[in-house]
């Protein structure tokens, strides 16, 4: 892989690239579903091939092939040097890219457990297991009526090559497992879930314990049978953090992107450096943190992983760089370039995104952030979100909710989503909690690509926000 | 793709086929193919980057006492796919027998579907890729010189072969290419923002140098968007809007799902869900259809299925699997990797054309574009309006910023009144225009 990737890199520079960098990629992967007490669905994936980006004159060719052989790669060299002048006489902002550090550099990171170490049947042992924990919390109210547990890993070998002489051999594993609960009183059906995701192998079946995964999975479908619709209208919410992991991945994360900023896509251009949020309010992005879904050591340029401001103390700070946003912007990469495989180009990616807590002194209690409010909305077990970043506008979905009424949690609401506008909800923060839960391992879309995300922070209260229930109020 | 490369195709297949059995698989199909594909990104109003990936792959399906094992492969690589058959062999080993699987799909007559593939998609080279992006650049900026657009133009040719143990040995072949643009207008702080898109089998079926003046066109309406206050309100969903909603619905009558006891459409089969406005055919088989095809991913022909019809829920979609358990035909909605999906949605359209739909609501929201996703257990809606207008007296009056809808997806279905004449026609999908009576709306006014 080394050799195909420097052989490839120097026949792109000979050819007339003034830049180039080949990722060459082997990834296998295996799964198992057990549903309704069965091992339904076992799976197994190999994947492997080479990805050739170039920079000609002003503009980037790519191409991929899924082979390791010289004369596949040779081709990909070609296709994308051709494809770059072909585009070249249209491009209206001309590529560039930073000076690379040059780095050659070991990345490896051996699970614990490695791939294949397990056997499939331990596996299979083991979500039964969890199924099983979960079924146990059935009541006489509730019943379940189908129970999906999954578990997925994935083994990555790769070299990055570029013509500034970095080498990246890089080697390392993720493992994700899933739940899915779905309860009935007779009358309707309602859901829960949990997900765990870890850089690292099976050790992740040992490290999960049943009855915090799949019995807290059973109890959210069962609880949720309990609940009433959420009502509709303008409230003062609470967010657990879960939502606002949400809340800095949708609304801010993906604003704070330097290819959307550069290309005027995003709500904080030219906003560098204003206040956008009280004091108390810091936001990074860290894919250095050991063992988080998110971490890398190095990204698909070769950038070493670091901590990335994107607001400390209220103001807007930092962006997310890749090579080329960093020498558009004039400021350093970021290691924030990512690329899902050989396969596609690196984009400016996330990587586990979290808001500090509150700095001693400031970080408000949960029970204290809660006194504070007469009629609001309290939401947790954050589930999916997307945004607008041309408009600033997004929405993250709870699976489950509470009224607060006279600074206390009241009755439980069921699912339920929560819009607004970045620029606004940054303003409207009014609290921030003192605690602290990183715990949203899942891959984030972007550009037709999926990268594995966390995100998290404290509880957090923020005035004005629409929730979109049913009822009104 | 010549005819003898789609031969070795179907021998691979069928190779790896007769090797599964040999290793213990009592049922067992493999789908192998290529693809390539180029794909042209556009940012700031001019070419970005130019994409190319070309790429061989083969999947096999193995059952061992009904229970499944499943492999995957990219490349040719002999010592990489005898080691997929291996696993997926070993899999079904392992897994639990399932006495619900009856049988993997025997051949049957396969219907001709005209258009799948075509000659001059498959014969473009980048050059004439970029020329179509170019084109939308130079239209867009001609209707509005600040335009900031950004996109993709892209197209797809591919080949494959599906064999299996029954007996089943087919190949197929098609071509897709598409365009979807976004545009950005900014006016003294005021942003303006939307997007439009158009696909098609053929090139002769698609305008895709127009992309870019509807998009702008749609960013000039979405200009001056406004806040609302909460209330009631009539919902009118235009054709993007009520493709997405549509789809969702249909791909909640899955089978899978139901026998499941998963999905808000348990036990309404044969029963009212909607208003009888609502009829819904999926047809598989329109000629040039993008998601048409003779055959589903497990080689069962496809055919035109009334899935709702005047509001009734009177089909599922059922794969080789579910159609077993359930003792009935399979639909021919199956995926390879055992999945159930949906194909071309037309809709029954109705009497009255959008525009005059439109004239008679008094007070309402309507939606250009939106996600309106129920939670598949509950049915329950929470969504963002994220491209919508209030609606006065008939009128389109300005967007609407950072509101939401909620209720069940059966109130909505229920006060469903009105389905357009008049739709938007992809290949092979119609999207009409559907009005709904009394939703709730949040507004952050």
């Amino acid at each position: 892989m080394e050799d195909l990737a420097r052989y490839l890199c120097d026949l792109a520079k000979r050819r007339g690239a003034e830049f180039a960098d080949v990722r060459v990629v082997r990834r296998t992967g295996e799964s198992v579903l057990v549903q309704d007490g069965r091992a339904d669905k076992l799976a197994a994936s190999t994947d492997r091939g080479v990805g050739v980006r170039v920079l000609v004159g002003a503009c980037w060719g790519f191409a991929s092939a899924d082979s390791l052989e010289r004369r596949r790669g040779e081709q990909c060299v070609d296709d994308a040097l051709a494809l770059a002048k072909a585009s070249e006489a249209f491009v209206s902002d001309p590529a560039m890219i930073a000076e690379p550090t040059t780095v050659e550099a070991e990345d490896r990171s051996d699970p614990q457990v490695p791939p294949g170490a397990m056997p499939v049947a331990e596996k299979i042992a083991r979500l039964l297991e969890y199924e099983r924990c979960g079924q146990a919390a059935a009541d006489g109210d509730g019943r379940f009526v189908n129970s999906v547990v999954s578990y997925a890993e994935a083994w990555r070998e790769g070299v990055l090559a570029n013509t500034a002489g970095t080498l990246v051999r890089s080697a390392g594993s993720r493992a994700v497992a899933t739940c899915l609960f779905v309860a009935t009183d007779g009358k309707i059906l309602q859901r829960g879930t949990e997900h765990r995701g870890i850089v690292g192998g099976a050790e992740l079946l040992r490290q999960t314990e049943p009855e915090a995964f799949s019995g807290r999975a059973a109890t959210k479908a069962l609880a949720a049978l309990k609940a009433k619709p959420a009502p509709a209208g303008r409230f003062t919410v609470i967010f657990h953090p879960s939502i606002t992991g949400l809340l800095v991945h949708e609304a801010l994360g993906h604003n704070a992107e330097a290819d959307a900023v550069w290309a005027g896509q995003s709500i904080l251009e030219g906003r560098l450096g204003d206040e956008l949020a009280a004091p108390s309010v810091s936001i990074y992005d860290d894919s250095t943190l050991p063992g988080m879904f998110g971490s890398f050591a190095y990204d698909s340029e070769g950038t070493p992983a670091q901590r990335r401001p994107i607001i400390e103390n209220g103001r807007l700070v930092g962006f997310l760089h890749s090579l080329e946003t960093a020498a558009k912007f004039g400021a350093r990469p970021t290691g924030s370039a990512r690329a899902q495989s050989y396969d596609c180009r690196p984009i400016v990616r996330m990587s586990n995104t979290f808001m500090a807590p509150g700095p001693d002194g400031v970080g408000v209690p949960l029970a204290r952030m809660l006194r504070g409010v007469d009629r609001g909305v309290y939401l947790e077990d954050g589930h999916w979100g997307y945004v607008f970043v041309q408009k600033g506008q997004f929405i993250c979905h709870a699976g489950q909710a509470h009224m607060v009424e006279n600074g206390t949690l009241g009755e439980p609401l069921r699912d339920v989503s929560i819009s607004s506008m970045t620029l606004d909800v940054l303003a409207n923060i009014d609290a921030v909690g003192d605690d602290f839960e990183m715990k949203m391992p899942g891959m984030c879309g972007k550009g037709g690509q999926s990268a594995p995300t966390d995100c998290g922070g404290p509880h957090v209260r923020v005035t004005d926000v629409v929730v979109g229930g049913q009822n009104a109020v | 793709m010549s005819g003898a490369d789609q031969q070795s195709y179907l021998d691979l297949a069928t190779q790896c086929v007769e090797k599964a059995v040999r290793l213990g698989a009592e049922w067992c199909d493999v789908v192998t193919g290529t693809g390539r594909d180029i794909a042209v990104t556009i940012e700031k109003s001019g070419i970005k980057t130019a994409d190319a990936g070309q790429g061989e792959s083969l999947a096999i399906r193995c059952y061992v006492g009904g229970g499944m094992g499943y492999a995957t492969v990219s490349g040719r690589d002999r010592h990489d796919i005898d080691e997929a058959v291996q696993q997926a062999v070993a899999l079904a080993k392992e897994a639990t027998p399932d006495p619900n699987f009856r049988c993997l799909p025997s051949p049957q007559p396969r219907p001709e579907v005209e258009g799948l593939f075509d000659d001059t998609v498959a014969g473009l080279g980048v050059e004439q890729v970029v020329a179509i992006a170019v084109a939308n650049i130079e239209a867009g900026k001609a209707m509005e010189p600040d335009v900031n657009l950004s996109g993709h133009v892209g197209l797809s040719v591919g080949s494959g072969a599906l064999a299996s143990s029954t007996g089943i040995a087919l190949a197929s072949r098609a071509t897709d290419i598409s365009a979807d643009i976004s545009a950005l207008l900014k006016r003294d702080g005021d942003t303006g923002y939307f997007y439009d898109f158009d696909f098609g089998r053929h090139l002769a079926d698609c305008q895709l140098e127009r992309v870019a003046e509807s998009a702008v066109e749609g960013a000039r309406r979405f200009l001056g968007a406004k806040r609302i206050e909460s209330r009631r309100m009539t919902l009118v969903l235009g054709p993007l809007a009520s493709y997405g909603f549509l789809a969702q619905l249909v791909a909640a009558a899955n089978a899978e799902s139901i026998q499941r006891g998963r999905s808000y459409l348990c036990e309404k089969i044969g029963k009212p869900i909607a208003s009888a406005h609502l009829t819904v055919v999926d047809d598989g088989l329109v000629p040039r259809g993008i998601h048409s095809g003779a055959h589903d991913g497990e080689g069962t022909r496809r055919q035109p299925l009334t899935v709702i019809e005047e509001g009734r829920l009177v089909s599922l979609l059922h794969n080789s699997y579910t159609a077993g358990k359930a003792g009935v035909g399979s639909t021919g909605h199956g995926t390879h990797a055992c999945g159930i999906s949906p194909t071309n949605l037309r809709p029954a359209l109705g009497e009255r054309p959008a525009a005059e739909i439109l004239r008679e609501v008094q007070d309402g929201i309507y939606l250009e574009s939106g996600e309106i996703r129920p939670d598949p257990a509950s049915g329950d809606i929470s969504a963002s309006i994220d491209f919508g207008f209030l609606v006065k007296d008939g009128h389109l009056v300005h967007p609407v910023e950072n509101a939401m809808l909620g209720g069940s997806i059966f109130d909505l279905l229920e006060r469903l009144d009105a389905v357009s004449s008049d739709a938007r026609e992809e290949p092979g999908i119609l999207m009409p225009t559907l009005r709904i009576q009394d939703v709730q709306i949040a507004g952050a006014e």
